[in-house]
């Protein structure tokens, strides 16, 4: 494949093309899942290749992708790419520049420990079987189920500027969810929670522990159905890494990617409140809230050594200090904003185009554990495990509901509470974090399933997070 | 010899198993704008089958890109050796076996009748019809063309052919980001009136180029634009399922039969509607016809699929909310808005989340045109909204419907993407609860 990606830029190496960019995917994933304790699904995709071709004539993009890989498929996919760019600079009112990058010939390869797509297929089923049954037999328990999904991705990447990189990369996203109810009402837990993916094989399902942890989620979901709500109108929260991943996700990560300012999005994910001159200035939150965008971390699920433009892996710091220092970049809109690509231009397969995309969107750690920074509030709630999550168009007013919350009092965790509920504006709610634990409570969490663009795409990224504090916050909030 | 025939020969092939293919040819011509200005066009082709095999209650899935029969062939024999090791899913009773056959009709190919340079041009009348205005648009304009073939071992050997067409343009205003929207949707292109659709957009331009205001959280009586009802009818839809059921995640259990909501509420799923995007069969290959699914406020009918259906002992209807269309009322939309005194219109919804499905409760926003009702007109903008509200309330609340409805298309946007589309008329809502405001528009 190779030399079919080497032959497509070589023909795109024409006057009348001013860059192009060819790439190849070839992904293969596996799901098993039970449902109430029985084998629902058992599936694999394997070998799904895909062709992308990018290409900037007249200042204009043009994109054609197909799954049909013969020659005859592959010409029409060239030709439709640079029609669809010549046609469509009739429609482009600026065109498009940015500077050529210096060319990377590399490549990557991750080893995961346990390679799922070697171990037995018997094996991995005996091992959900197991998990799932642990979650059926206790009667008010109604629904439970339990998957993981496994993936791995080839590809090779190549642009007019020289660059050529072949990488191969795996995640694993297992999961297991039980839902309890008393007849009047339904209260569910997960268990990693909902940013469940890493990068890694079939040791990531080892790594969370299901098995271990099924029965504390059964009666966690049990216990919450008598659980009291917060009911104080304000109050300081802890928030736990799972869930403080999809926080910082949805409310810096999505607030900073610099397609949203110049409008790129508004027709389906939203713009930003970010305009350009905050760049510099803007008090995104308190002095110790560091944020940084970093593909160059092997841990992550947003590594790699080139992003779908060929713009090296980076790591850029987005917030410094509590102040906005720069965005998510492609080369288009680095070069409007003035600053340099943070080489966060990703597809999902070959046959999508590129979109800037977090990678490994971090907050920074700050010192101590989690038991440390909970002894030292005096009255709030710890939270954790995703529930429901809502931002707006601008990424300003947000509004999460998590499965369970801990009451604080004097420094220890008392009983829990259900569906604690808390909003904030973005700004507001970052200036407000008095604190974040330390490195050694800092881990990855991530997801298969970040959503954007038209036609629409779901991304594999993680995202370094230890557990935070913030005050005074509106958690009063029910329907 | 057609792929299609291949797999009715491979069902025979193999008596000892049970095969569910779907084969499908799809493609789709992708125009996203923004600024007045083409962001890209993607045009993307695909060729897949999704295979299921089964073997008594146990299965396996696999997909292929690009299917020939000696790679499905390979495939199979792969997973012989595998299928007897699994589990069985002891509520798996049967395939499909619904025969009944629509009309199948063809579909011209509306990538092919409307081309970049035709949608293009449609872009530029509606640009300088908005420009005095100081506004300038974004969206999407897409034609897919899908052809499905749904092969199994009952005997169906059914094909379906969609062609739609989607149009979303929203008008932004360069000075203070307000936003109207205005969409088209359906598949033949001879309904699209150019004229019609740029003048309803400049004159809700015209009405947004006034000052924007914010309000304070609490219950306003809103009305609803087509979009907002249809979008929080898709989001119940997710409890009118027989698997909600086994799921136990439905408002509606135990209720068939019962008056939940008012006497003017009446809602059917229609996939054969003329104004809509058809669809001729479900997921499993049953025939899709028209289902009722609330009369006069009373619920009617869950939509049952054949697993759940058998599983639960439930009548397969083949119904799977495609094509919902809302009965309308004796109103027109300026006399909704003329009855309200101090209210607000919504015209679209954002980031929608269920916080307790089974209670049917959500936060979600608003987005693209949220206005303040005076006195029974629209006078200012308003920044986008939250609210926090049990969507079976919001449909209790309503008070009055509009005598004309609207096709409102929606798109699934991911993978081999469908586009759907609802038929719905603006609705007045008392008691809508707003838990805060963005502070933006």
């Amino acid at each position: 494949m190779k030399k079919l990606v080497y032959d497509i830029i070589n023909k795109l190496d024409i006057p009348e093309v001013t860059y192009a960019d060819v790439r190849f995917t070839n992904t293969d994933d596996q799901t098993v899942y039970f449902e109430k304790g029985n084998l629902k699904y058992f599936g694999s995709d394997m070998d799904s290749m895909a062709l992308g071709i990018r290409v900037l004539v007249n200042g204009c993009w043009g994109f054609a992708g197909t799954t049909i890989l013969t020659d005859a498929s592959i010409e029409k996919t060239i030709k439709k790419a640079i029609t669809n760019a010549k046609v469509g600079s009739r429609f482009r009112r600026e065109p498009v520049s940015f500077k050529k990058l210096k060319p990377v010939k590399a490549s990557y390869s991750f080893a995961p420990k346990e390679d799922p797509f070697q171990i037995d297929d018997k094996f991995k089923i005996d091992y959900h079987e197991k998990i799932a049954k642990k979650l059926v037999g206790n009667e008010k328990i109604v629904y439970s189920n339990t998957y993981t999904v496994f993936y791995r991705q080839y590809k090779i990447f190549a642009n007019t500027e020289g660059t050529f990189v072949d990488s191969m990369v795996y995640d694993t996203m297992p999961m297991m969810y039980v839902l309890a109810s008393d007849g009047k009402e339904t209260m569910c837990r997960t268990w990693p929670g909902h940013m469940n993916g890493r990068r890694g094989g079939f040791e990531v399902v080892r790594n969370v522990k299901m098995e271990e942890n099924a029965d504390k989620i059964i009666e966690e979901a049990i216990k919450l159905l008598d659980a009291p709500r917060i009911e104080e109108e304000r109050a300081d929260i802890i928030i736990g890494g799972g869930h403080l991943a999809l926080q910082l996700h949805e409310s810096v990560g999505h607030a900073t990617e610099a397609d949203r300012i110049f409008g790129k999005e508004i027709s389906y994910a939203g713009k930003t409140f970010i305009k350009p001159a905050m760049l510099s200035n803007f008090k995104y939150g308190s002095e110790i809230v560091n944020i940084f965008s970093d593909s160059t971390n092997e841990g992550g699920m947003g590594f790699h050594l080139v992003d779908d433009e060929g713009t090296p892996g980076a790591n850029v710091d987005i917030v410094k200090n509590g102040i906005l220092l720069d965005q998510q970049t492609s080369q288009e809109t680095a070069a409007l904003l003035g600053v340099q690509p943070s080489s966060n231009m990703l597809a999902s397969f070959a046959d999508d185009i590129p979109l800037i995309r977090m990678t490994n969107f971090c907050l920074a750690p700050g010192k101590g554990s989690l038991d440390d920074l909970i002894k030292s509030t005096e009255n709030g709630y710890y939270i954790d495990f995703t529930k429901t999550w809502s931002i707006d168009d601008n990424r300003n007013n947000f509004q999460f509901t998590t499965e369970i919350g801990w009451k604080i009092e004097n420094g220890k965790l008392k009983h829990i509470v259900k569906e604690p509920t808390y909003y904030g504006i973005t700004p507001e709610f970052w200036a407000a974090c008095n604190g974040i634990c330390g490195p050694e409570e800092w881990e990855f969490h991530g997801t298969f399933h970040c959503g954007k663009g038209e036609p629409g795409q779901s991304m594999h990224l993680s995202h370094g997070v230890a557990p935070a504090r913030f005050k005074n916050i509106v958690c009063n909030v029910k329907a | 010899m057609e792929f299609r025939n291949e797999l009715v020969k491979i069902c025979e092939q193999y008596p000892k198993f049970k095969f569910n293919f779907h084969y499908r040819n799809w493609e789709t011509d992708f125009l996203r704008f923004y600024q007045s200005q083409i962001n890209y066009n993607i045009s993307k082709t695909s060729v897949s089958l999704s295979t299921t095999m089964y073997k008594g209650k146990k299965s396996y899935s696999f997909s292929l890109k690009n299917p020939i029969k000696a790679k499905l062939l390979e495939k199979i024999e792969e997973v012989k050796m595998i299928i007897d090791k699994l589990p069985e899913d002891p509520d798996f009773i049967d395939l499909e076996d619904d025969l009944t056959k629509s009309a199948e009709k063809e579909k011209i190919n509306n990538i092919e009748k409307v081309s970049l340079d035709k949608k293009i041009d449609i872009l530029e009348k509606l640009i300088k019809a908005i420009e005095p205005f100081d506004f300038k648009i974004y969206g999407t304009f897409i034609c897919n063309y899908r052809t499905l073939y749904i092969i199994n071992s009952n005997g169906l050997n059914k094909r379906e052919i969609c062609s739609p067409i989607f149009l979303e343009v929203k008008a932004v205003s360069n000075k203070n980001e307000v936003t109207v929207l205005e969409t088209y949707g359906g598949e033949n292109f001879n309904t699209f009136d150019v004229e019609r659709f740029t003048k309803d957009l400049a004159t809700k331009v015209e009405a947004a180029t006034g000052e924007i205001v914010d309000v304070e959280p609490g219950e306003y009586e809103v009305v609803l634009a087509p979009r907002c009802i249809g979008d929080y009818l898709m989001y119940l839809e997710s409890s009118m399922t027989a698997r909600s059921l086994d799921t136990k995640q439905s408002f509606f259990e135990g209720k068939v039969g019962q008056k939940i909501f008012p006497e003017n509420i009446t809602i059917t799923d229609d996939p054969e509607h003329p104004d809509l995007i058809n669809f001729d069969y479900n997921h499993d290959g049953h025939i899709y016809k028209k289902l009722p699914i609330i009369e006069k406020g009373v619920f009617k009918n869950f939509m049952v699929d054949n697993y759940y259906g058998r599983k639960l002992k439930m009548k397969k209807n083949g119904a799977e909310g495609s094509g919902l269309v809302m009965e309308t009322g004796n109103k027109t939309r300026e006399e909704l808005i003329g009855s309200i005194k101090r209210g607000l219109y919504i015209s679209s919804l954002h980031y929608m989340n269920f916080i307790n499905r089974k209670e049917t409760s959500v936060t979600g926003l608003t987005r693209d045109g949220t206005f303040l009702i005076e006195n029974g007109k629209l006078t200012k903008a308003v920044n986008n909204l939250r609210f926090t509200e049990r969507i079976s309330d919001i449909i209790k609340g309503i008070s009055e419907i509009e005598n004309r409805s609207y096709t409102i298309p929606s798109s699934s946007n991911y993978g081999e993407f469908e586009i759907y589309s609802a038929k719905m008329p603006h609705v007045k809502v008392k008691g809508f609860k707003i838990s805060s405001s963005t502070r933006t528009v």
